[in-house]
C-alpha cells in the first residue's frame, strides 16, 4: 500500500506493506534517529512526534500514521556542526551517555516545551516517563530540559559547572554540616567535588568538558551497528528452545530450505563443532569450554537450536517456524542447591568439554582462597560469632539497544562483522575457530553502543552472523527481539551466600568465612571469574586477620549468566554489608561506627586478592607482595553521604515515624563499596597517536565505549599532555584492522588503562614535538619545551604553534609524521572507594518501600570529567535501585520466562527516580592518568544493602534476600510480628 | 507473508461496523496494544481514527460523554474531566503512548491493573456500543465481567457521572510500576459510595464499599504479588481510601 506522510516538514508518498510499523518505514527512509529498543512501545527508543505529539513508533502502524505529520530529530540538523538549543543543553549538561534514545529525549522536550514554555520537575519526568534509559539515571537528562526549555525561553543560563564543596573529614561524621542546606540548593545533576590539595592543576583534566562523540549522538546520526545497511543484506533469525532441558533427536530442516527467499539453515548437523567459551575474556579463556555453536541437546528455554538467514526478517521467522526439530525432553533443574544434590539431573553430560570442575555433580568452577589455614580455630578464638545467609536473584542488563551484529565479505573475502561488543579483539580472537579462519581473515568493527554494562563483553551472536554470511556469501543481519534478550542473553549470577563472622567484644573482626553457591544456568561463561570476584569484594573492604571463601558455581537449566556491571561484587557486598549492619545491631555499635573500626584505609593490604581472580589463587603471598591501597577517600566519603541524607535524623522519632502519616516509617541505610580499576597482570590497552596538518591529532584506541564516556575522558588525557583542546583530538575507536589492542570495557578498566596507554601516547608524541619545536627555536634538541594553548614553549617565552609546527614537519623540512604509541598492563588495581546511603519509607500495612533519597560518595581518585564520572554514578545508583526494589528475571516451572518484557520486568522510570546527589570525592591516585580511579562499577554495588539496611531501620526487620518487593517485606514485618 | 493483510480507516461508523465482518479483523483505537502484541495474523486492522468519536462532551447536568477514541493524553488534558480519572490516564501510559491509547481500547483490553478502569468504574462508567443492532449501553461493571457483547460491536463512547469526591490508593514495586493492588473509592454527592479494585480480579472490579471488600475476593496471584497478599493489600488499601473519603 502506499501511504502519504509529511515527514519532518516534506510530504512523502512511500510505500509499504500494510503491517509495517513507522519504525520500519522510517529507517528504511534513512531516518536513522529513530531506533529499535522493545517493538512492543516499552523502551521509547523509537518515539518521534506525530502531529506534534509524542508516539512510538514501533507500535504505530506506518499506515495509521497515513495523513499525518511526523516529526524526527533529523528535523532539528538544520546546519552542519551547529546544535539546535535543546540539543545544545543535552550536550552542555552531560545527558548523553550512549546516546541512543537520544533523539527521542530531545523530541520529548521538544513537545514538553510547546507544551508548557517553562515545566517543573515532575512534569519534565512526566514528559520523560516513556523513554527508558539504563545509562543516565534521568538526574541530567530532567536538568538537560530544564535548560533547553531555558535556552528556548531566551534566557542564558549560566556554564555548567561542578559545585565545590569543602572537606568534612576529622569534623564528626554524623553531625549535621553548618550548612546543612547550603550546597543542596543547586541542581542534583552538578555534582559535588570536594577537591584534594594533592591534585596538580591541570587544563583539560577535571574539567566537565562535552563529550567527543555528543553531536553526532544528539542529532541521532547513523552511529550504531544497524545504522548501516549493505546491499544485498540478509535478515538472520534463531530458533530456540522451548525446553529447559532437551536432547535434539532430530532436526527436519527440509521445509525451511525450501521456502523461496531462505538462504542457509544451520543446526548441529550440518556445523562443525567447536568447544568455546563465550565470555569476553584474555587468552586462554577460562575454563570451562562448556558450549558450541549448535549442539545436539539444549539446556536452558532460549538456547540456540538452528539459525536461518532469508531475504526479510519475517520469511526468516517463518523458516524457523517451519523447522521440525524432535526433543527428548529431560527432568530440568532451575535452583542453585538442589542442582548440587544427588540425583539431579546432569546438565554437561557431553564427553568433550574442557575444564568441567565436575560434571556429574553440575559444578562448573570452584573457588578457594584463604589467608589462614585454620578458619575454625580463627572463629572459635572470636568473642562473639554471627551467621547469616543471603540470596540474590537473577536480574538482566536491559541495554535498550540489543545485541546486534551486520556481517558480510570484503572485497578480500576477508568476513567482516560489525556488531555491538565491549570487547571487539577478544571477539575477533574467539568468533576465529568457530567459523573456521585465521584471525588475520577476520575484522571487527565497533561503531557507538547503545548500552552494555556487562552483557556484551561477551560472543553471543558473532559466530552465528560469521556462519551464516559464510554460507550464503552475503550481508547478514541479526539483531535480538526484546523477548530473545530476555530468553537467550546473559544475566546476574543467582548466589546463595553464607557468611561466618568473628568479632571480638569490642566490634573488631577476627575473621570472616565467606561461602557461596553461584547458579550460572547452562553455561560457565564468566562462571569463575564472577565469582572469584565475589569472594574478593566480599572479603576486601575491611581489615581481618582471617579470610577464608569458598565457591561452587553450579549449572542449572536457568538463562545464562555472565558479566553483569559490578561483576559479582553486588551479590558479595550485600551480603557483607547487611551482614554488618546485623552485627552492629546485635553488639549495639552505630553501624558506621563498627565499619570504621574495621575499614581499610591508606597502606592496608589487600590479602585476599592475590589468593583468588583469574589466574589462580596463590596459597603464600610474601606480606610485602600483597596489592596495597595507595589512595584511599573512604573518610570522606562517608562524611559527606552522612551529612548529605540527614544521619542524625536516625534518632528523631519525628522523622522515624511521621505524625501525619500512620503507616508509614522511616529509615536511613549505610554501606561502603571498595572495587578495583581493571585486572592486574591481565588488563592491556593500547594507543596510537598521530599528528595532523593543522595540529590536531588522530587518537586511535582499542577501549570501547559503551557509553561511558570514556573516548571522551581519553582525549582529555591526550589533550592534557599535548597543550590542546579537546576539539584537537579525533577519537578512533574500535576497529581491529585499525585501532591497536585492547581488552575491551570491562572490570571499570578504561579510565585507568586505555587513559594510561593514550597517555603515554601522547607523551611518545610531545617528545617529538618538543624537539621539533626546539630546532624551529634554533634551540638544542634537548630544550626544555612545554606544550599548552596549542602552541610549543621555549623557556625564554618564545612560542611556536603547533599549527605551524604541523605544516613545518609535514611538508617544509626533514619531513616525518609525528606520532606517539603506547601500550599500558596494568600491574596495579587502585581502589576505588564509595559511601552509599539511602532514605526510605516502609509502609509497614502493605510492604512497600518507596526510596526517598540516594546519596553516593565516591573516590574515583581525580575525575578526569566530572560530568561524565558523575553521570555514571547516577545511572549506576538507578541501575541497583531496580536490582534492590523491582527486578527479578521470574522463572515458571518449566524454565520459561514469566516476565520477559521490560513492562512487567520493570526498570526505573524518569518518573520513578528517587532524589539523587553525588559527591566526587578527589583523592591522588599515583598509578592512575592524573590520579584517576574507576567509577563505572562501584555506584551498583552498595545500593541494595544500603535500601537494605534502611529498611532494617526503620523497621527493625532484617531482610535477607533480594529483591524487596512490597510482598517479601510485607511478610518479613508479619514474620517479626510487624514493625519495631 | 505479512501478519497484517489488510489495513482499513472507515470514516463512518456504519463503514467500521462493516469492516468488522472481514475475517480477521481486530479493531485498534491507538494500538499501542495490538501492535505490541504482533498477532501471528493474517489480520485485518480496522483503525478507528477517523471515526467521529474522539470528543469529551458535557451528558446532561453531571455528566460527561467521553468519546471511544479520546486519547489518554487528551483525558488527563481535560479540565472539565473528573480529576481522578485525569490522574488515572495519565497514570496509565507513560508519555510516548498516552497520545496513542484511547479510552476505548482501555475498556476493550481490560488490563486487570488498570487504574483508568477503576476510576471510570468509581464515576459509573456506562459504555455505549454501536452495533448492527443499533446502539446499546452497558455498564462498565457488568462489560469487564463478561466482554462478550464487544463481539460484532464497536464502543463508541463512555459515559461517567462527574462531582462527588474520591480517592486513590495503591501498593506497586516503584512509585510509577503499574499497581499490585489499587483502590479508587468516590463519595457521590448523594452520599451513596462506590470502590473499585485492580489487581484482584481478571478485570478491574467494582466491589460494594459497604462490606468488608477483601472478604469476597479471590485474587489470581502472579510473581508481583500472591493471591493472599493482594486479598490482604486490598484490605488495607480499601480501609484507606474510604477512610479518606468519609
Amino acid at each position: 500500500m502506499d501511504v502519504r506522510i509529511t515527514v519532518n516538514g516534506r510530504v512523502r508518498e512511500l510505500g509499504c506493506e500494510p503491517g509495517d510499523t513507522l519504525l520500519e518505514l522510517l529507517r528504511r527512509e534513512g531516518f536513522a534517529s529513530v531506533r529499535f529498543g522493545s517493538g512492543t512501545g516499552e523502551t521509547g527508543a523509537a518515539a518521534v512526534l506525530l502531529d506534534g505529539r509524542l508516539v512510538c513508533a514501533d507500535v504505530l502502524l506506518a499506515a495509521q500514521a497515513d495523513g499525518h505529520e511526523v516529526t524526527t530529530v533529523e528535523s532539528l540538523d538544520a546546519a552542519t556542526g551547529e546544535l539546535h538549543p535543546i540539543q545544545e543543553a543535552f550536550v552542555e549538561v552531560g545527558a548523553l551517555q550512549s546516546g541512543y534514545s537520544a533523539g527521542a529525549m530531545v523530541l520529548a522536550a521538544k513537545a514538553l516545551a510547546e507544551r508548557d514554555p517553562d515545566p517543573g520537575e515532575a512534569e519534565i519526568r512526566d514528559a520523560l516517563s516513556g523513554i527508558l534509559d539504563r545509562e543516565t539515571g534521568y538526574v541530567k537528562v530532567v536538568e538537560a530540559v530544564r535548560r533547553a526549555a531555558a535556552l528556548l525561553r531566551g534566557e542564558k543560563p549560566g556554564p555548567v559547572q561542578p559545585v565545590l564543596v569543602e572537606p568534612l573529614a576529622g569534623r564528626g561524621l554524623a553531625g549535621p554540616g553548618p550548612d546543612a542546606a547550603g550546597d543542596h540548593a543547586a541542581p542534583s545533576a552538578l555534582p559535588r567535588v570536594v577537591a584534594s590539595p594533592e591534585v596538580t592543576p591541570t587544563a583539560v583534566v577535571g574539567q566537565p568538558e562535552r563529550k567527543v562523540d555528543a553531536l553526532r549522538l544528539v542529532k541521532g546520526h547513523p552511529a550504531f551497528t544497524d545504522d548501516v545497511r549493505p546491499r544485498g543484506m540478509l535478515y538472520a533469525k534463531v530458533l530456540r528452545s522451548p525446553h529447559a532441558h532437551a536432547r535434539i533427536v532430530a532436526i527436519d530442516d527440509a521445509e525451511a530450505r525450501a521456502l523461496p527467499g531462505v538462504h542457509a539453515v544451520l543446526h548441529h548437523l550440518n556445523t562443525t563443532r567447536v568447544k568455546y567459551a563465550s565470555g569476553g575474556q584474555s587468552w586462554p579463556n577460562p575454563y570451562p569450554w562448556d558450549q558450541v555453536s549448535f549442539d545436539d541437546k539444549v539446556r536452558h528455554v532460549g538456547d540456540r537450536v538452528a539459525a536461518v538467514a532469508a531475504e526479510t526478517v519475517e520469511l526468516a521467522e517463518e523458516a524457523c517456524r517451519r523447522i521440525k526439530v524432535t526433543y527428548q525432553v529431560l527432568p530440568a533443574v532451575l535452583d542453585e542447591i538442589e542442582a548440587l544434590a544427588p540425583g539431579a539431573p546432569v546438565i554437561h553430560d557431553e564427553p568433550d568439554s574442557v575444564g568441567i570442575h565436575d560434571a556429574a555433580r553440575n559444578i562448573s568452577s570452584h573457588i578457594e582462597g584463604r589467608t589462614v589455614t585454620d578458619m575454625e580455630a580463627a572463629l572459635a578464638g572470636a568473642d562473639h560469632v554471627f551467621e547469616q545467609t543471603f540470596h540474590t536473584h537473577q536480574v538482566q542488563h536491559c541495554a535498550i539497544e540489543p545485541h546486534v551484529t551486520i556481517g558480510w565479505l570484503d572485497p578480500d573475502d576477508r568476513l567482516v562483522l560489525r556488531t555491538s561488543t565491549q570487547v571487539p579483539f577478544h571477539i575477533r580472537r574467539m568468533v576465529a575457530p568457530l567459523v573456521g579462519l585465521p584471525v588475520r581473515r577476520i575484522r571487527v568493527i565497533k561503531p557507538r553502543i547503545g548500552g552494555g554494562f556487562g552483557g556484551k563483553q561477551e560472543m553471543l551472536i558473532e559466530d552465528i552472523v560469521g556462519l551464516l554470511v559464510l554460507a550464503t556469501r552475503r550481508p547478514v543481519r541479526l539483531e535480538l527481539s526484546r523477548d530473545e534478550e530476555f530468553a537467550s542473553s546473559r544475566t546476574r549470577h543467582r548466589q546463595t551466600i553464607t557468611f561466618r563472622t568473628g568479632v571480638s567484644r569490642d566490634g573488631k573482626l577476627l575473621a570472616q568465612d565467606m561461602k557461596v553457591v553461584a547458579n550460572t544456568g547452562a553455561y560457565g561463561v564468566h562462571g569463575f571469574t564472577v565469582q572469584s570476584v565475589t569472594g574478593l569484594r566480599g572479603l576486601s573492604s575491611y581489615n581481618c586477620p582471617a579470610k577464608r571463601y569458598q565457591c561452587d558455581v553450579v549449572y542449572t537449566n536457568r538463562l545464562v549468566a555472565g558479566a553483569m556491571r559490578g561483576y559479582g561484587a553486588p551479590q558479595g557486598v550485600f551480603a557483607l554489608e547487611s551482614h554488618l549492619d546485623d552485627i552492629a545491631r546485635a553488639l549495639r555499635i552505630d553501624p558506621v561506627e563498627l565499619r570504621r573500626r574495621n575499614w581499610v584505609g591508606l597502606g592496608d593490604s589487600f590479602d585476599i586478592a592475590p589468593r583468588l581472580g583469574e589466574r589462580g589463587g596463590v596459597e603464600d603471598v610474601a606480606v610485602q607482595d600483597l596489592p596495597r591501597i595507595t589512595s584511599c577517600g573512604t573518610e570522606e566519603c562517608a562524611a559527606q553521604a552522612l551529612r548529605a541524607i540527614g544521619w542524625h535524623r536516625r534518632g528523631d522519632e519525628s522523622f522515624r515515624r511521621p505524625a501525619d502519616r500512620p503507616g508509614i516509617r522511616r529509615g536511613i541505610g549505610f554501606a561502603l563499596c571498595v572495587m578495583g580499576s581493571g585486572i592486574p597482570f591481565v588488563d592491556m590497552g593500547a594507543a596510537f597517536i598521530k599528528m595532523n596538518d593543522d595540529g590536531s591529532f588522530n587518537l586511535m584506541i582499542g577501549g570501547t565505549d559503551l557509553g561511558t564516556g570514556a573516548d571522551t575522558v581519553v582525549a582529555q588525557i591526550a589533550a592534557e599532555v599535548l597543550g590542546v583542546g579537546v576539539d584537537d583530538i579525533i577519537v578512533y575507536a574500535a576497529d581491529t584492522d585499525l585501532t591497536p589492542f585492547d581488552v575491551g570495557a570491562y572490570a571499570s578498566g578504561t579510565t585507568y588503562i586505555t587513559g594510561m596507554a593514550a597517555k603515554q601516547a601522547a607523551e611518545a608524541a610531545r617528545a617529538r614535538i618538543a624537539q621539533r619545536a626546539a630546532r624551529m627555536l634554533s634551540l638544542d634538541e634537548s630544550a626544555p619545551i612545554e606544550l599548552r594553548d596549542r602552541c610549543a614553549w621555549a623557556a625564554d617565552g618564545r612560542s611556536v604553534p603547533l599549527a605551524d609546527l604541523a605544516l613545518h614537519v609535514l611538508h617544509e623540512q626533514d619531513q616525518e609524521q609525528i606520532m606517539g604509541t603506547a601500550s599500558y598492563l596494568a600491574r596495579e588495581s587502585p581502589s576505588p572507594f564509595a559511601a552509599q546511603v539511602a532514605e526510605v519509607e516502609v509502609d509497614v500495612e502493605t510492604g512497600q518501600v518507596t526510596v526517598v533519597k540516594v546519596v553516593t560518595a565516591v573516590d574515583c581518585g581525580v575525575p578526569i570529567n566530572p560530568l561524565t564520572a558523575s553521570g555514571q554514578v547516577e545511572g549506576g545508583v538507578l541501575m541497583a535501585l531496580g536490582y534492590a526494589l523491582c527486578e527479578e528475571l521470574v522463572l515458571d516451572g518449566e524454565g520459561r520466562p514469566v516476565n520477559g518484557r521490560l513492562g512487567p520486568y520493570w526498570i526505573y522510570r524518569a518518573d520513578d527516580a528517587p532524589d539523587t546527589e553525588v559527591f566526587l570525592i578527589q583523592t591522588m591516585e599515583p598509578s592512575g592518568p592524573f590520579g584517576a580511579k574507576a567509577v563505572g562499577e562501584i555506584p551498583t554495588v552498595g545500593v541494595a544493602p544500603a535500601v537494605r539496611n534502611a529498611i532494617l531501620d526503620a523497621t527493625g526487620v532484617a531482610i535477607s534476600t533480594i529483591p524487596f518487593t512490597p510482598e517479601r517485606v510485607w511478610r518479613a514485618l508479619r514474620e517479626e510480628g510487624g514493625p519495631a | 507473508m505479512s501478519r497484517v493483510s489488510e489495513y482499513l480507516r472507515p470514516a463512518t461508523l456504519s463503514e467500521a461496523l462493516a469492516c468488522l465482518d472481514r475475517p480477521g479483523a481486530v479493531v485498534i483505537g491507538g494500538g499501542t496494544k495490538v501492535n505490541a502484541a504482533r498477532p501471528a495474523g493474517p489480520v485485518v486492522v480496522v483503525d478507528l481514527q477517523a471515526l467521529p468519536t474522539g470528543a469529551v462532551e458535557r451528558d446532561g447536568a453531571d455528566g460527561l460523554l467521553i468519546g471511544a477514541t479520546v486519547t489518554l493524553q487528551r483525558l488527563a488534558d481535560d479540565a472539565r474531566v473528573p480529576a481522578a480519572i485525569r490522574e488515572a490516564a495519565r497514570r496509565e501510559q507513560p508519555s510516548t503512548l498516552r497520545a496513542m491509547a484511547t479510552v476505548g481500547g482501555c475498556v476493550a483490553t481490560a488490563d486487570p491493573s488498570s487504574e483508568l478502569l477503576a476510576a471510570l468504574l468509581v464515576h459509573g462508567g456506562t459504555v455505549r456500543l454501536a452495533g448492527r443492532d443499533g446502539e446499546h449501553d452497558r455498564s462498565l461493571a457488568a462489560l469487564l465481567a463478561d466482554r462478550s457483547p464487544l463481539a460484532g460491536r464497536i464502543i463508541t463512547a463512555v459515559a461517567v457521572e462527574t462531582g462527588g469526591v474520591t480517592a486513590a490508593a495503591r501498593t506497586a514495586r516503584t512509585p510509577a510500576d503499574r499497581p499490585i493492588v489499587a483502590a479508587v473509592a468516590r463519595r457521590r454527592p448523594d452520599g451513596q459510595r462506590r470502590l473499585a479494585l485492580t489487581g484482584v480480579a481478571a478485570a478491574p472490579v467494582l466491589v460494594t464499599a459497604e462490606r468488608d471488600a477483601a472478604g469476597d475476593l479471590d485474587p489470581p496471584g502472579d510473581f508481583r504479588g500472591s493471591s493472599e497478599y493482594r486479598r490482604a493489600i486490598a484490605a488495607v488499601l480499601t480501609r484507606r481510601v474510604l477512610g479518606e473519603i468519609g
